[in-house]
């Protein structure tokens, strides 16, 4: 009975996923190919942030407003450690460790920093715990762009692209010649979809590992996870950890998309998409912010043409403007009449808390 | 550093007072109320509608032309609609959602949603645009100790007013016992014929009209901008913390402390050359004042865990 409903809610859910990629085609008649490739690689990045995001909050309970500074962490370690040109002058630096090495550090730096922010969470409640995680991040924001000696300050970061794109195959450029889109993105685009594989399969032996039955436990009730013996303090700081890991990566991955990194990034912002994916997709999901992720770009980029309904010549900020409202009022939406999204099991939600 | 106090001064009065609103509705309600610096924007941006020059059209969108009424009727008329707006929130909104059952955590994520949706509606429809209240330049001048502008002095006489005035009301009168009531169990109020839907309406109108007087003040002090209330709703939230949320007095003092060590750290020794950071200053003692001693300043430990 239950697995007839679960599997129900996967076809529909893989319906409507497709049904908006083909309304991509629909609306697009001209170059349609190179729009699905632009939204698949964000569509990749954010669900991989999303699936992170979900090891805290729809796993362990964790209200994890900051998800964009780990994102931003992983990031900006990765690419100050590989060659490339900040700041003002855009310092060149030559040198630098190789890309993989690079990546792998830029993931740890996120995961320590997601340690860090997991001790507050181990005294803090809920709604404690988010007004932390928002400060922190802004803090980090803060501190990323004041630092300009070491992070290129608000002039950012720029030609580190190579360092990836030199790993590029050739069939990729091939194909671009006929179908006209950028081979770059379409690289970023492939690796990102490539991780949330790899990632997916961890997550999903670890979902079923003992270690993945008393993280939900912990979201359920601590004090029993204690009386087991478990500690319940690690096992938070450990899911701290693995999502702002998995955050990292993201973020590594969007500085490659976007070809040059500002702090103005990892606004807040960055954190609301990322949770409306997750939210859309369904908390607790595995799978679920991947879906959520493809369906929430598809809005995101086929809406604009609403945006001129309302302004006729609709500028660049009016139009993020419209983008953002649609987002927020997404959120709103979903929340008061489907708290579990696409794919996420109404009794898992931790929204009941008093 | 104290050329910057009558700064500090001043951003302190702007966030206590929405520091004030902001934990008399969490108090009554449980409400992390995200979409606070929404109201407080829209306190400025309403004023600036009402009092700037019929003429001056490259305000919204050039479709609505400003009704130029007089200034101190303009604050008054955009601190009421604030009001009517919290209340219509608390009626559409939130109430619904109570009824409903829904948990604090998802009203909270509702909250940032609204936030989200709000403040990009003022960028649609005031323009991303910095401006300015159609008021005179004028001359700092040094007062005891710190110095400002005599503008900014009735602003700071005023908001401490205000501020006195809410806490005799908390105190001293019904509807002040009532809402402690409420806050303390809505159960147990009801019980005793207090209506508490009507307590909640009031909570939401008069946090509003508050956050709203905030938005004015800070509009006066510094400028109009579509995302005010988003810059400011983090020191909002240190302020509180600060003070203890869910307290009145503690949240008056906190937003005060909050307000000062902001402007002063600017000339803190290792803050030399990074002004932009100041924020994070007052935002870093939130966190460590939540780590070691989450009830804040003035509250009780009960209420936190």
């Amino acid at each position: 009975m239950n697995s007839s409903i679960i599997s129900k809610r996967v076809i529909f859910t893989i319906a409507i996923t497709s049904l908006s990629i083909y309304l991509v085609f629909l609306l697009n008649p001209e170059g349609a190919l190179r729009i699905l490739i632009n939204l698949l690689t964000f569509a990749g990045i954010y669900g991989l942030s999303a699936i992170g995001l979900n090891i805290h909050f729809g796993w362990t309970g964790l209200l994890n407003f900051g998800h964009a500074s780990f994102m931003g962490m992983g990031a900006y370690v990765t690419l100050l450690l590989m060659p490339h040109a900040a700041g003002r002058e855009g310092e060149v630096t030559t040198t630098g460790l190789p890309i993989i090495v690079a990546v792998f550090l830029g993931i740890a730096a996120a995961a320590l920093f997601g340690l860090l922010l997991g001790l507050p969470a181990i005294r803090l409640r809920g709604d404690y715990l988010a007004i932390v995680t928002i400060a922190a991040a802004e803090i980090f924001r803060l501190v990323v762009r004041d630092l300009e000696s070491l992070t290129g300050g608000v002039y950012g970061i720029i030609s580190y692209t190579e360092n990836l794109q030199k790993f590029r195959p050739e069939f990729i450029n091939n194909l671009s010649l006929n179908y006209e889109f950028a081979p770059s993105q379409a690289w970023v685009g492939i690796i990102a979809w490539i991780s949330i594989f790899l990632t997916l399969i961890l997550l999903k032996r670890l979902n079923n590992s003992p270690w993945g039955r008393a993280l939900r436990a912990v979201r359920e009730d601590e004090d029993a996870v204690r009386a087991m013996g478990k500690n319940a303090v690690w096992l938070k700081l450990q899911s701290f950890m693995l999502g702002a890991g998995i955050a990292g990566l993201s973020g590594v991955l969007l500085a490659f998309n976007y070809g040059s990194l500002e702090t103005t990034v990892f606004v807040p912002l960055l954190t609301f998409y990322v949770w409306a994916i997750m939210i859309l997709g369904g908390v607790g999901s595995l799978t679920g912010p991947i879906f959520g992720s493809i369906i929430f770009w598809v809005i995101i980029s086929e809406t604009d043409r609403l945006a001129y309904i309302f302004f006729e010549n609709a500028n660049g900020q009016q139009l993020a403007g419209f983008r953002f409202l649609l987002v927020g009022l997404l959120i709103m939406l979903l929340m008061i009449f489907r708290p579990s999204g696409l794919l996420g099991k109404k009794e898992e939600l931790l929204l009941d808390v008093k | 550093m104290l050329d910057q106090l009558g700064n500090g001064l001043l951003l302190g009065i702007i966030i206590s007072v929405a520091s004030v609103a902001l934990s008399l509705l969490y108090g009554v309600t449980r409400i992390v109320n995200f979409a606070h610096g929404e109201v407080i924007a829209l306190g400025a941006i309403a004023t600036l509608f009402f009092s700037s020059p019929v003429d001056y059209r490259v305000l919204f969108l050039d479709k609505f032309s400003p009704l130029g009424i007089n200034f101190a009727l303009s604050c008054l008329l955009a601190v009421l609609l604030c009001g009517l707006f919290g209340g219509l929130l608390e009626l559409i909104l939130f109430r619904p959602l109570r009824k409903g059952n829904v948990g604090n955590i998802a009203v909270l994520v509702v909250t940032i949603g609204l936030s989200i949706f709000i403040r990009h509606l003022y960028l649609l429809f005031a323009t991303g645009r910095v401006q300015n209240f159609p008021l005179e330049l004028e001359r700092r001048q040094t007062y005891l100790f710190f110095d400002m502008t005599p503008r900014n002095l009735k602003v700071l006489i005023a908001g401490i007013f205000v501020m006195i005035l809410i806490g005799l009301l908390l105190t001293y009168t019904k509807l002040g016992k009532a809402m402690r009531a409420v806050r303390d169990s809505e159960e147990l109020s009801s019980i005793s014929g207090i209506n508490s839907d009507n307590i909640i309406l009031i909570t939401w109108i008069s946090s509003s009209m508050l956050a709203g007087l905030a938005g004015v003040f800070q509009a006066i002090i510094n400028d109009v901008r579509w995302n005010m209330g988003f810059l400011i709703l983090l020191l909002i939230f240190a302020g509180t913390v600060l003070g203890g949320i869910g307290t009145s007095f503690g949240a008056m003092v906190g937003g005060f402390i909050i307000g000062i060590l902001v402007q002063v750290s600017v000339g803190l020794p290792f803050m030399e050359g990074h002004t932009e950071a100041k924020n994070a200053v007052a935002l870093a003692i939130m966190i460590v004042i939540l780590l070691f001693r989450p009830q804040g300043i003035f509250g009780q430990k009960e209420r936190i865990s």
